[in-house]
């Protein structure tokens, strides 16, 4: 566990990471950066949910 | 805007191209198998290894400005979430007002706050 165990609060700042994405506009994978968002001078929505062939 | 789960790549392709509901999706979908972010969000949930439904709101600068949680059977509201941000952009350019209670878009009435406003936000909001 790193020092955000527990989730990170409204007003702090998001420690940048990174992942690997599918770009369904372009068909193919790709991989994401909040360095490379910010560099973009984006706002970014994170958007969670438990999993892919589910419901809600 | 990306949406993130702990399923791998793999399956979000998978998903997308077999889901009709899905077919106009345009968004990124990150893939987070270890859940690290989800963790960093505070979202994942040691017992299934499934992240809740979170929405995080960052802002250019880096910084977290709006999270909202909900337990798995509460779907969101997308309008909301929408609202937020275009709450979020506007306060970013215009730093020195504030969006009340019910503001929805540009061009809905903004507050100021200043000395003299204080007590007297009714007569703010209704001028």
């Amino acid at each position: 566990m790193g020092e955000h165990c527990c989730g990170l609060s409204v007003g702090e700042s998001v420690p940048d990471f990174k992942m690997e994405t599918y770009e369904p506009s372009k068909g193919d994978f790709g991989e994401v950066s909040l360095q490379a968002l910010r560099d973009q001078k984006k706002w970014t929505v994170l958007f969670f949910y438990p999993a892919d062939f589910t419901f809600v | 805007m990306i949406s993130v789960s702990t399923d791998t790549k793999f399956v979000h392709l998978a998903w997308q191209k077999d889901e009709k509901l899905l077919e106009k999706v345009k968004y990124t979908m990150g893939s987070d198998p270890t859940g690290y972010l989800s963790r960093m969000f505070g979202v994942y949930d040691e017992a299934t290894g499934l992240a809740l439904r979170g929405s995080f709101i960052i802002s250019p600068e880096g910084k977290l400005f709006n999270s909202e949680v909900n337990f798995y059977n509460l779907g969101r509201n997308i309008e909301e979430l929408l609202r937020k941000l275009e709450a979020n952009t506007y306060l970013g350019i215009h730093g020195d007002e504030a969006c009340p209670v019910g503001w929805k878009k540009e061009g809905d009435k903004t507050l100021k706050p200043s000395a003299k406003m204080v007590g007297k936000v009714y007569e703010a909001l209704n001028k």
